[in-house]
């Protein structure tokens, strides 16, 4: 954190001291972009900092400005529309357009800070010639400082086409999504036709509030610890599953393991999307599993034991919340423990056989060495990858929603009332909102606490991690 | 997004230059005339009817009728994308095909494009921009899209008179706020019940009692989706507990009023039997199949599924009538309607109209029957023998005096699938059923901000 703050302090008295210490040029390159560089005698580099700076202008005044100008109440002007019977055709007022008017504001704040941080680069820049200048030192023409981008200065070629596309793929999308938490965008307020506005923090209050009518505060607690716990169940049964699967699939005693191994991965193969779909028609009320329990007597059975309603002539598999939630958890294990099982041998090849072996030797039985050896060595090896698995798990969208949308009915009243479901994840109800019911305002806000929620876990898990020398530990 | 924009200042720079020419010939000047005095005559008759617009003005004889001022004004292709259903594909292309004859003179690229009449909403509410010009769509989703600005009025009619020619319930589904923003289609998207002719007779199925003691009896179920608030509304309605739509979009629902708890009761003690069973549309067809299902209340698109399943016993007829509190109550239900409808941001919406127009005349609604076997909305055609004969289409005629269009709220899905699934299952949690319907009457009529 010091440092932090201290470079930034640095970022500033350089530029501070370039101004007070700066010749002619550099002063006059504070109002004209280029003039320091051509001072220098660069003049193609001078050229494209005039240039820069022209186009800069011309975009503020014709493309931020406007647009910024509008930032404060996301436009004003209603959509309206006349047609003219007559001439059959419609005329559109001039009309704003409450989300271009925010997408725009935020690329045209993006272009400022940006152009910002190469204006002062730039006065730094020309300060650093000055220097070379007098202390006689070589400054280098155009052609020297292109080829420099290629040989030392390689890295910067190499990483600004990704940087672009992170911003413009990334950065700007949740800026957007964070903006768009703090505004009454519904199905009441769709651009074109409608403009929204800025409300603050309602939709964040809303979430945590609970009255009779609004339950999204009691949707949203139901939704979130199911969300953990199922994130929990699916990172260690799936972990756990892939561990043993790998070792029993490894061990010297298995017959054809390539063929097994090669089993498992056919799981992989298929695409997920189709597997659950079955898997749901399998499972369905009307199901052959059902089909089959109830030939076999397991549905009268389970009504015996109360498992099964006793007005319900077959097992609700993916109807009923809690044999839902379970079932969820366990056809998870099925498409996941592959995944797990290709990691898990890979370490397991490369356990030191001299630990094995000198283990074997001093009469530990096998469950003891996995135990003592093989379990550790694994989980100080993935456990970054348990991690990022339980994040993954977090945002699990494929599972859930492909095996209860369009089967799962929710029979408590108050999530109904939230559109939501007792199955539902923080991010299928988020997906609901938005797809179903166009509700991106509340939808933004559970994506920004789904972000914070990962971001937290994995911040502080890693660093947990990380802490001191676990590799002696190990050892 | 930016060539969006650019797209709409072209388009209205376009539409203003049209404007001007307009004014330099005279029309321009002219006043816009009444939605009363609209011309409804086939552009090709005479222009006797646009005496209207004729006696108000001395203007070139171009300018009264729209149509031709249209033809003259238009200079280049004309691009239009439709949207129409995946099985409506072939017969869609024919009638364009139809359509660019009828106007020879002008240069069309009409790009047809497939998506759901049912899922036409969630795409066009997208991008409203990026829709197609003209679509088609079921009529419940026809709110949510004249909120959402995704509807032309049908302010003026050309080729066809939309409102008197298609039978009134259709009208008024396309009607909302006393604006008509569409132009119906089809009229068989509701629901009414279908039943296997050697279970039942002609009496049984007048009430749901009797249904239920001659499945019972035959060893055989009905099947009814009551978990989805489209068919719940059946009961509710029809016990006179209402469901209206608000100005905000937020409903009005009287299903906790006194003596409602009653209607819930008749749910659950017709569930109860194990005779009445819930199934949703997809476990219908199944079981349809299967034997084990003997009527059902489904719409068309199932109706095939049992009418090859149960052949010449194949019956049809209106909803049965339930017990409520000993009183028989007739079953209510949605009416459906597929309508067609132009997008206000289309960049011709002149030409929009007219195809919206010619997909929905008398001609393409006959040619739509004989194809897909879809009630016709207009009444000229629905008065043909083959239309009539049809078992479906007449249940539907027959419910029609007890169904309404299909105005309500987002919110009221939820909450209402829910309920229904509740009242399916028999309460399994005891709750109190005026707290059951207090709770899902609250989530209903949830305030919308």
């Amino acid at each position: 954190m010091k440092n932090f703050f201290k470079s930034i302090g640095n970022y500033f008295k350089e530029f501070g001291t370039a101004i007070a210490k700066g010749d002619i040029g550099v002063k006059l390159s504070l109002l004209i972009m280029g003039a320091g560089y051509i001072a220098r005698k660069q003049i193609i580099n001078g050229l494209i900092m005039i240039a820069l700076e022209a186009v800069f202008v011309v975009m503020c005044v014709f493309y931020a400005a406007p647009n910024l100008a509008k930032f404060g109440t996301l436009g004003t002007v209603q959509f309206e529309q006349k047609f003219d019977p007559l001439t059959m055709t419609s005329t559109v007022n001039d009309y704003d357009n409450s989300f271009l008017i925010l997408l725009n504001s935020i690329i045209a704040l993006f272009i400022i800070v940006a152009f910002i941080l190469v204006y002062i680069g730039n006065i730094k820049a020309v300060y650093r010639l000055q220097l070379r200048k007098e202390a006689g030192k070589h400054i280098n023409t155009f052609r020297e400082d292109i080829r420099s981008l290629f040989n030392e200065k390689f890295n910067i070629t190499l990483l600004t086409l990704p940087c672009l596309g992170i911003i413009l793929m990334n950065i700007i999308p949740i800026l957007v999504l964070i903006a768009v938490a703090f505004t009454n965008y519904d199905q009441q307020h769709m651009p074109p036709s409608a403009l929204f506005t800025w409300v603050g923090w309602r939709n964040f209050k809303q979430l945590f509030t609970n009255s009779t009518t609004v339950t999204f505060g009691y949707a949203f607690g139901k939704v979130l610890v199911w969300t953990l716990e199922w994130a929990f169940f699916a990172t260690f049964t799936t972990f756990i599953g892939g561990i043993l699967m790998a070792q029993f699939v490894n061990s010297k005693n298995t017959k054809l393991p390539r063929l097994w191994r090669t089993l498992f991965m056919v799981a992989i193969a298929v695409p997920q999307f189709v597997t659950l779909l079955l898997v749901r028609n399998f499972f369905g009320d009307s199901g052959i599993v059902n089909t089959i329990c109830a030939n076999i007597g397991l549905t009268d059975f389970l009504k015996g034991i109360g498992l099964v309603g006793s007005h319900l002539t077959y097992i609700p598999f993916l109807t009923n919340p809690n044999w839902t939630k379970v079932m969820i958890v366990l056809i998870n294990i099925w498409v996941g423990v592959p995944y797990q099982m290709l990691i898990a041998t890979g370490v397991l090849m490369n356990i030191p056989t001299d630990q094995l072996e000198s283990a074997r030797i001093d009469g530990a039985n096998k469950f003891q060495i996995f135990w003592k050896i093989t379990m550790p060595y694994i989980l100080f090896i993935m456990g970054p990858t348990l991690v990022t698995d339980f994040v993954k798990n977090i945002n699990n969208f494929n599972v859930i929603y492909l095996l209860t949308q369009d089967v799962y009915v929710t029979s408590n009243q108050l999530l109904a009332n939230s559109n939501a479901k007792e199955v539902d994840l923080l991010v299928t109800w988020l997906f609901r909102l938005t797809n179903e019911y166009y509700n991106y305002k509340i939808a933004s806000v559970i994506g920004i606490l789904v972000f914070i929620i990962c971001a937290a876990f994995t911040l502080i898990t890693f660093t947990q991690m990380i802490k001191g020398n676990r590799e002696e530990d190990f050892q | 997004m930016k060539k969006k924009v650019l797209a709409t200042l072209l388009a209205t720079s376009m539409i203003a230059a049209t404007l001007a020419g307009c004014g330099n010939s005279g029309a321009g000047e002219t006043t816009t005339p009444d939605n009363s005095t609209t011309t409804n005559d086939n552009a090709a008759a005479d222009n006797t009817t646009t005496d209207n617009a004729a006696a108000d003005n001395n203007a070139a004889s171009d300018a009264s009728d729209p149509v031709s001022t249209l033809i003259a004004n238009t200079t280049g292709t004309v691009s239009l994308t439709v949207w129409a259903s995946e099985e409506d594909q072939t017969l869609t292309t024919t009638l364009i095909d139809n359509f660019k004859a009828e106007y020879a003179d002008v240069d069309f690229d009409i790009t047809l494009g497939s998506e759901s009449e049912s899922t036409a909403k969630d795409t066009i509410l997208t991008d409203v921009e990026a829709a197609a010009d003209v679509f088609a769509f079921a009529d419940d989703q026809i709110n949510e899209l004249v909120q959402a600005g995704a509807l032309q009025e049908v302010a003026a009619t050309y080729t066809l008179d939309v409102a008197n020619e298609n039978a009134a319930g259709a009208v008024e589904a396309a009607t909302v706020g006393g604006k008509l923003y569409a132009y119906p289609m089809t009229a068989d998207n509701g629901y009414f019940m279908f039943y296997d002719a050697s279970v039942f007779t002609e009496d049984d199925v007048k009430s749901l009692d009797a249904m239920l003691e001659a499945a019972d009896a035959a060893g055989k179920k009905v099947a009814m989706d009551m978990a989805n608030g489209w068919y719940l509304y059946a009961f509710f309605q029809g016990a006179g507990y209402d469901l209206s739509l608000n100005d905000d979009g937020s409903n009005n629902c009287t299903w906790n009023a006194s003596g409602a708890t009653d209607v819930a009761q008749a749910i659950m003690d017709a569930c109860e039997t194990g005779t009445l069973v819930q199934m949703n549309d997809e476990q219908q067809a199944t079981a349809i199949t299967e034997g084990t299902v003997a009527a059902a209340v489904n719409g068309t698109w199932r109706a095939e599924t049992a009418s090859d399943a149960w052949g010449d016993n194949y019956a049809a007829t209106k909803l049965p009538t339930f017990t409520v509190a000993g009183n028989q109550v007739q079953m209510s239900s949605y009416s459906g309607y597929k309508l067609i409808g132009v997008n206000p941001h289309s960049a011709n919406v002149g030409w929009a109209m007219l195809l919206a127009e010619f997909l929905t005349n008398e001609d393409s609604q006959t040619a739509r029957f004989e194809a897909r076997g879809l009630g016709p909305a207009n009444i000229a055609a629905a008065a043909s023998d083959a239309v009539q004969a049809d078992p479906a289409i007449a249940a539907l005629a027959e419910q029609a005096a007890y169904a309404t269009p299909q105005r309500v709220g987002g919110n009221f899905w939820a909450p209402a699938e829910t309920l229904g699934q509740i009242l399916a299952s028999g309460n399994p949690d005891g709750t109190d059923v005026q707290t059951l319907l207090d709770t899902a009457v609250e989530g209903i009529t949830a305030p919308i901000e």
